[in-house]
């Protein structure tokens, strides 16, 4: 027995928005959780709007990852682009080794402290599963139906846009998903090099052993995340039935 | 597919070098720093290592822009060979910089590494590889290449004209620390991987017996890779903090909120899902025709099991493994900032103190872990998957 996923989805949706807008009110949750601290909610900053920041920082790398990732993926699998697909696939596989935040980390010495390094390595790293996958999906189109698509007098932008994208789509998505899963985990980790994002809270709970903060932030990264993934699932699921 | 006439032009060369080339000429190679607090000065190549050794890195990228404009395979193994030179070449540039710049006067200088150099290394590589994609070159000289490579920077090294490298200044001021921090890493990531094996082996093994599990099972697993590292580990910290203080002889092995205790347990809920869905993949994809053959020369199912299933299901396993551990790698740098240990105590030490190398001490190590153990479990896959094509040929050259 499963929910429909648009259920899921919104569910999670209200609990992420209740739980943004009213984390502040649970303070006596939050002394049971941390007793013997003078202050158990953050208050450096509100939690909706390092919600906000987060989302948008994340937002912000991801359009700019699906842009150059699609992108490249077009360009590397026209005929005339061809000759690069063996170098980008291969970047793309070895660059999905390095860890994260170790990119997120090699971004300093490059830009320095704030939301720049962060948004850099979001793009960077955002951009190796949506190229992989772009790839992968282009690339499984038969070549039969390019052909008949070709032989029923289709250009090479028609094909691109009628035929490969949208066969390429589910696995296109798929890409974007994991990029946006991945990025999410990594722009809490950006907190640690100035950017204002839902992992301040859960820092600073560490600096000042304050279980409380800790908890709230994590609270809120996670459900974040979830709610995205269930969303991104609404969207693969309207996809596919199509 | 059919394969593309081979061209007069190597357009993917050209560009690499081409850009390799720019980036000498517009780029800071590495830059002096007098002291760990002062800035440091950033010059280019010329001016830091001196005309000679740059003029002839430079003909060399030119050579490789021309074997691009008229590549022939013969000629694309001369590039190989350029790009494997360029590669042995690049830790004495250091070494010249170390010479020309430093004088006996000024003992805690150091010497940081600029964008060419990175560009350089990573522009080099990936003209070495591309080259010896494209010429088939065979495993032994490319091993050969890679050894040229490894000894030539080994030879540099203990030179001892590296010394003055900011990177190496870092760890030489912390070598025990970090020695130990990459013992903890190891350990957390072993102990995390073998944890999540055998537990994974068994949870595999028992969706496959049970298929109403088997949804369920994934959903929660994969429900746990959604959740971010950040968030898991300070998820885990209450709970764990509970525990011990009710508990307090929880303590004594190190169970505690921090420490290694919820970095263990989060890495093994990431861990879990490859191996389960790998190792379930793996199990049922295996012939039922196969299986039946093995029961009937008379193998108890346990034998069948050990001898058959498990041997064909290895490779596919053992991708799990791969992805496991490249994944717990990452996470355990994360980690550090639980109070783990393990060399993302560096990368976040250097954060806290703007002190770049010292990052470097902890990604450069961390980076060179996941590549270590990618390129390890890659060779044992391929390695098993050949010798089961090869037995299998075997087997049905010699079947009646």
């Amino acid at each position: 027995m499963k929910l429909p996923s648009h259920w899921s989805a919104s569910g999670w949706l209200v609990v992420l928005i209740m739980a943004t807008l009213g984390m502040q009110y649970l303070e006596r949750f939050f002394r049971w959780v941390a007793p013997g601290q003078r202050q158990v909610i953050y208050q450096r900053d509100d939690f909706l709007s390092l919600m906000l920041n987060h989302a948008s920082l994340v937002g912000l790398a991801s359009i700019v990852a699906i842009t150059i990732g699609v992108g490249t993926g077009i360009l590397v699998t026209r005929a005339w682009g061809r000759d690069f697909l063996p170098t980008v696939s291969l970047i793309a596989s070895v660059g999905q080794t390095f860890p994260p935040v170790a990119v997120l980390a090699l971004c300093v010495p490059l830009l320095g402290f704030g939301a720049g390094p962060v948004i850099l390595s979001l793009i960077l790293y955002g951009l190796l599963p949506i190229v992989r996958n772009t790839l992968a999906g282009i690339g499984d189109v038969e070549p039969a139906v390019i052909e008949s698509a070709r032989g029923m007098g289709m250009s090479g932008t028609q094909i691109l846009w009628q035929v490969e994208i949208p066969l390429a789509f589910n696995v296109i998505l798929a890409g974007i998903r994991t990029s946006v899963t991945i990025n999410i985990a990594t722009a809490a980790i950006g907190s640690t090099i100035g950017a204002r994002t839902l992992g301040d809270p859960v820092i600073a709970g560490l600096i000042n052993n304050n279980i409380a903060y800790t908890l709230q932030g994590a609270i809120l990264i996670g459900l974040l995340a979830v709610t995205v993934d269930r969303l991104f699932e609404v969207v693969q699921s309207v996809s596919t039935r199509r | 597919m059919a394969a593309p006439e081979p061209t007069r032009k190597n357009t993917v060369l050209i560009v690499l070098a081409a850009s390799a080339l720019a980036g000498l000429w517009l780029l800071d190679f590495s830059s002096i720093q007098p002291n760990r607090i002062v800035p440091g000065i950033s010059q280019n190549l010329f001016a830091a290592a001196g005309t000679a050794l740059s003029v002839v890195l430079s003909i060399m990228l030119a050579a490789l822009v021309l074997l691009g404009l008229w590549s022939r395979s013969r000629r694309l193994v001369a590039a190989v060979v350029i790009a494997t030179a360029g590669l042995c070449l690049l830790p004495w540039l250091l070494v010249s910089v170390s010479l020309n710049q430093l004088t006996d006067d000024q003992p805690s200088a150091r010497i940081g590494l600029g964008a060419a150099f990175w560009l350089l290394l990573f522009l080099l590589s990936l003209m070495l590889v591309e080259c010896w994609q494209r010429v088939n070159l065979d495993v032994h000289w490319r091993l050969i290449a890679m050894a040229a490579v490894i000894g030539s920077w080994s030879w540099a090294y203990s030179s001892g004209q590296l010394e003055a490298l900011g990177l190496l200044r870092e760890y030489h001021s912390r070598s025990g620390q970090f020695h130990q921090a990459l013992r903890q890493h190891l350990l957390l990531v072993g102990g995390a991987v073998g944890c999540s094996l055998v537990l994974g082996f068994a949870l595999a093994v028992q969706i496959l017996r049970r298929p109403r599990w088997q949804e369920p099972v994934l959903n929660v697993l994969s429900f746990f890779q959604t959740i971010p590292s950040l968030a898991l580990f300070g998820l885990l910290i209450a709970p764990l903090s509970y525990l011990s203080n009710q508990w307090p002889w929880l303590q004594q092995f190190g169970i505690r909120g921090i420490g290694w205790a919820p970095a263990v347990l989060a890495l093994i809920g990431y861990s879990l899902l490859p191996i389960v869905r790998n190792t379930w993949v793996a199990l049922s994809e295996v012939s039922p025709g196969v299986v039946d053959a093995a029961r009937g020369m008379g193998m108890s199912p346990a034998q069948v099991f050990i001898q058959v299933r498990l041997p064909l299901s290895l490779p596919v396993l053992l991708e799990g493994v791969r992805i496991t551990t490249i994944q717990a790698i990452g996470l355990t740098a994360v980690a550090a900032l639980i109070g783990a240990g393990g060399l993302g105590t560096f990368i976040f030490q250097g954060l806290g103190q703007a002190a770049n190398e010292l990052i470097l001490l902890g990604a450069l190590p961390t980076i060179g872990l996941a590549l270590l153990a990618d390129g390890f479990l890659t060779a044992a896959i391929q390695w098993l998957r050949q010798r089961h094509l090869s037995t299998s040929l075997t087997a049905q050259a010699t079947a009646p």
